[in-house]
């Protein structure tokens, strides 16, 4: 039994000694990886670029918000659901709002996934900012829930 | 016409019998193009009453019950029916419709008013010889609505005009002139819309066996629609011919007339039950782009860029469509031009074809005059690009920039619901860099930037360049790897790069910046450099003197300036008497780093030892006089850094050290 | 018999290292979620008082 416990133990210490530079390898990727479920990188000039430009464009989107024409949809974008209220010679242009502030959005999840070493992420971060978009709108505001737009 | 005639036939019948209180039940009538089930008459007294009800009455698939007509004045004297003032009910169609008519049953002529509140009125005359005539005053169109299965559409607008129909020997023919006023439509997500809608309507038909014949032409005068993603005013006018037959609307030859096009042709087949566009073809012959593309191209191609999309030049296109896919477009440039972001990116004038089958090879051919990205002109070039479905193959192009170019080989480029996918691979054929410094704004320098980027990849937002960039320059070379380009066209674009530079010549180097003079030679590291809108934003510098023997010395005004970046708190000069009384001291290294991050640059110098007072040293004295210069200031701000670099290099006045 | 603790060692540490790279592709929802929040707060201009909503999920949960 003791000589059964030693020899294991002679052969740990030689495993161990041939795979303690592996160790240590793991421990530090622990430590990156205890670092990226604590924060998720989104100070970066790219980022920063795209936040401004949606922040310029909100004063213009926000009114089509409010009055519905514009709502937020379940896959992270903006869409047009009923520019009726909208002027017709107006109309074009809230549909080009739409397009640009999805285009911004795409980038935006796609830098968010970049900056933190992830690109695969980029569907995870659509899926949260879909969620976060809605649950943060405006009461009165036009959401789409399990695929039907409804007032908030 | 024909069913109103019909109806009053059967009237006529009824008052023939001429009994008092007379009920008749006339049950089902059958015609080509209606049918009548429960036809009942009632008559009271000559001159009395007399009511005329039907169960059913349909046209096609629609219906209506509960069709009747109610005479309070009913005469029947020879042969001539008469009623004033009666009431036609057609639930949904007509309500509360005033009818006043009188019909010749021997030669089947006669006249019918139908007044509705609001001034809405039909009259329609039938002549012996089978003519008839309906014409319509104030006649609102939400009744098509109605009447054509398009309710969804909301119509309004009222109409104006004629309908003539004239029987022929073998069928008949129609003529409609009218005008439609104050139209409109809007769908319920607002996407398709109109309003304020003015239509001047000509339309004739020829019934012969099997079908109609018709054409036509309607000018739009008035009003404005959006239909998504396009706004568009009054003024096309439209001329078409074709047929009808079996519900089924046939175009066959149209032509469009619409401002910034020679003309627009097209045909198309249309179903009518339900309303389905089944193909269509046409053909746009010499649009001026300038007019075309931001009212049409761009808001239906790239609505992101509306705004900031030029166009210019000519092109002629066709396409076919099937069952509302594309299947063939062709397009053909005439000294186009395109530009993006006020001329960040612009290529023109180009000319040549490009066609596209859905399900086919072809090749376009493209000679495009020069292009501009950014501050660079980019020169003449033919692009030979193979289309197939959604990819694109260009086996090689080559666009001249200054003395040199760069080319494009082997580019598969393919395209999906996410964005642009592909890969090929890139060369920069040799650039002086004489010219490129001075087309992009740099000091005057000697050199040749060339690239071999054998792993070109495209992904949505990315594009990667595997290989190296190299310029050489300053007697040594600069060389950049893993180069990375993300949101290319975006306010997000940045690119990232691993530079090395080696044994770059620092008396050129600081001649050309106006740096003062140093003689001698540096290596400099910038990993992980990220440049947005060409601006660094992150990177982890480096430089440090060459390896090996050179001459080393360093003139009084280069460390005034090297002293003048540290800023105030960074100037040392350990041996500070003796800089006034010399020209250029010996040195032994160079060093300095900055390591970026966030808008501060923390910096450090040779790492071997450590100056009095936590300083470090950027550059260490050897020889005779010998000079160390310390930086103190670890954290500098990087602009103020570049602030105080272009000021250095601005001024040529000397900085007075205290 | 110093065959069969090697291959135990090593089986364990493959563990560790198979478990390592498993957690590591895992994407950090609530961290995620706070990052979301912090730019909308940005994008949308809100201030403090406007942010009613109750984040459910408790921090570092993985998804």
């Amino acid at each position: 039994m003791n000589a059964m416990t030693n020899a294991m133990t002679n052969a740990m210490t030689n495993a161990m000694t041939k795979f303690r530079g592996w160790i240590a390898v793991l421990l530090l990727g622990f430590a990156g990886l205890v670092l990226a479920q604590g924060n998720i990188e989104i100070d970066t000039p790219a980022i920063a670029a795209l936040k401004q430009s949606m922040q310029q464009r909100h004063a213009k989107l926000a009114p089509l918000y409010a009055s519905g024409a514009v709502g937020l949809a379940a896959d992270g974008n903006v869409a047009l659901r009923d520019a009726s209220g909208v002027p017709l010679a107006q109309r074009g242009q809230a549909n080009a709002l739409v397009a640009a502030e999805n285009a911004d959005r795409a980038a935006l999840y796609r830098e968010i996934a970049r900056a933190n070493g992830h690109p695969e992420w980029e569907a995870d971060v659509r899926a949260t900012f879909a969620r976060r978009w809605i649950d943060r709108a405006q009461p009165g505001w036009w959401i789409q829930r399990d695929g039907n737009w409804v007032r908030k | 016409m024909a069913r109103l005639a019909f109806l009053l036939l059967i009237l006529a019948w009824s008052g023939f019998a001429g009994a008092r209180a007379l009920q008749l039940d006339l049950g089902r009538l059958t015609h080509p193009v209606f049918v009548i089930d429960g036809l009942r008459v009632r008559l009271g007294d000559e001159g009395e009453a007399a009511e005329l009800a039907i169960e059913r009455f349909a046209i096609g698939k629609r219906d209506w019950q509960n069709v009747t007509i109610r005479c309070p004045a009913f005469r029947f004297e020879r042969a001539v029916v008469r009623c004033r003032r009666g009431m036609l009910t057609v639930p949904g169609l007509f309500e509360r419709a005033t009818i006043d008519l009188h019909f010749d049953t021997r030669n089947k002529s006669g006249e019918l008013n139908l007044r509705m509140p609001g001034r809405e009125a039909i009259n329609i005359v039938m002549r012996p010889d089978g003519r008839i005539v309906a014409s319509l005053a104030g006649f609102a169109v939400a009744r098509l609505g109605e009447l054509l299965d398009l309710a969804s559409w909301n119509a309004a607008g009222r109409l104006v005009g004629r309908i003539e129909y004239s029987p022929t020997r073998d069928g008949a023919r129609i003529r409609v002139s009218g005008k439609l006023e104050g139209g409109g439509f809007t769908q319920a997500d607002g996407l398709r819309a109109a309003e304020g809608l003015g239509l001047d309507i000509d339309l004739g038909a020829r019934r012969g066996p099997t079908g109609w014949d018709w054409q036509g032409r309607v000018a739009w005068n008035a009003g404005e629609a959006y239909l998504h993603p396009l706004y568009l005013v009054a003024g096309p006018a439209v001329e078409a011919a074709g047929r009808l037959e079996a519900e089924v609307l046939t175009v066959a030859r149209a032509r469009l007339e619409l401002e910034g096009v020679r003309t627009i042709a097209a045909n198309a087949e249309i179903g009518l039950q339900p309303l389905v566009v089944r193909s269509l073809a046409f053909s746009v012959a010499d649009a001026d782009l300038a007019v075309v593309g931001p009212r049409y191209l761009a808001p239906a191609f790239a609505p992101a860029v509306t705004d900031q999309l030029r166009f210019s030049g000519h092109v002629s296109a066709a396409a076919t469509l099937e069952e509302g896919v594309p299947t063939a477009v062709d397009l053909a440039f005439d000294e186009a031009g395109f530009s993006l972001s006020n001329k960040e990116l612009s290529f023109g004038p180009l000319t040549g074809v490009m066609p596209w089958r859905a399900k086919a090879r072809t090749e376009a051919r493209l000679a495009v005059g020069g292009g501009r990205w950014q501050k660079l002109a980019l020169g003449a070039f033919e692009l030979v690009a193979r289309l197939d479905g959604q990819g694109v193959d260009v086996d090689h192009v080559a666009i001249p920039v200054l003395d040199g170019a760069l080319v494009l080989e082997r580019l598969a480029l393919a395209r999906d619901a996410a964005g642009w996918h592909g890969s090929g691979a890139a060369v920069v054929e040799p650039i002086s860099m004489a010219l490129l410094a001075e087309a992009v704004g740099l000091p005057a320098m000697s050199g040749v930037l060339t690239a071999s980027l054998p792993g070109l990849r495209v992904a949505p937002g990315e594009v990667s360049l595997d290989g190296a960039l190299v310029i050489s320059v300053f007697d040594g070379y600069l060389q950049a790897t893993r180069l990375q380009l993300f949101e290319p066209f975006g306010v997000a674009s940045h690119l990232y790069a691993d530079v090395q530079a080696r044994h770059l010549d620092l008396a050129q180097l600081t001649e050309a910046f106006s740096f003062g003079s140093v003689s001698g030679f540096v290596d400099a590291d910038v990993l992980g450099l990220e440049l947005a809108r060409w601006r660094p934003v992150r990177f982890d510098a480096r430089v440090i003197s060459s390896p090996g023997n050179y001459p080393r010395r360093i003139s009084q005004r280069a460390v005034q300036n090297i002293s003048a970046l540290g800023g105030p708190g960074a100037v040392a000069a350990l041996q500070r008497g003796l800089l006034g009384l010399f020209e250029t001291f010996g040195y032994r290294e160079i060093g300095i780093s900055c390591v970026l991050r966030d808008g501060v640059c923390r910096m450090d110098g040779l790492d071997d030892r450590i100056a009095p007072g936590d300083g470090y040293y950027i550059v260490r004295g050897g020889g005779i006089p010998a000079l160390n210069v310390i930086g103190y200031n670890r954290r500098v701000d990087w602009n103020e850094l570049i602030d105080r670099l272009q000021r250095v290099i601005a001024s040529n006045a000397p900085l007075v050290i205290q | 018999m110093s065959a069969f603790p090697r291959v135990a060692v090593l089986g364990a540490v493959m563990a560790t290292a198979s478990a390592c790279v498993t957690i590591n592709i895992y994407f950090p929802a609530a961290a995620a979620e706070k990052a979301a929040d912090r730019i909308i707060e940005d994008v949308w201009q809100l201030g403090e008082g406007e942010t009613p909503t109750i984040r459910p999920q408790p921090d570092g949960e993985a998804k």
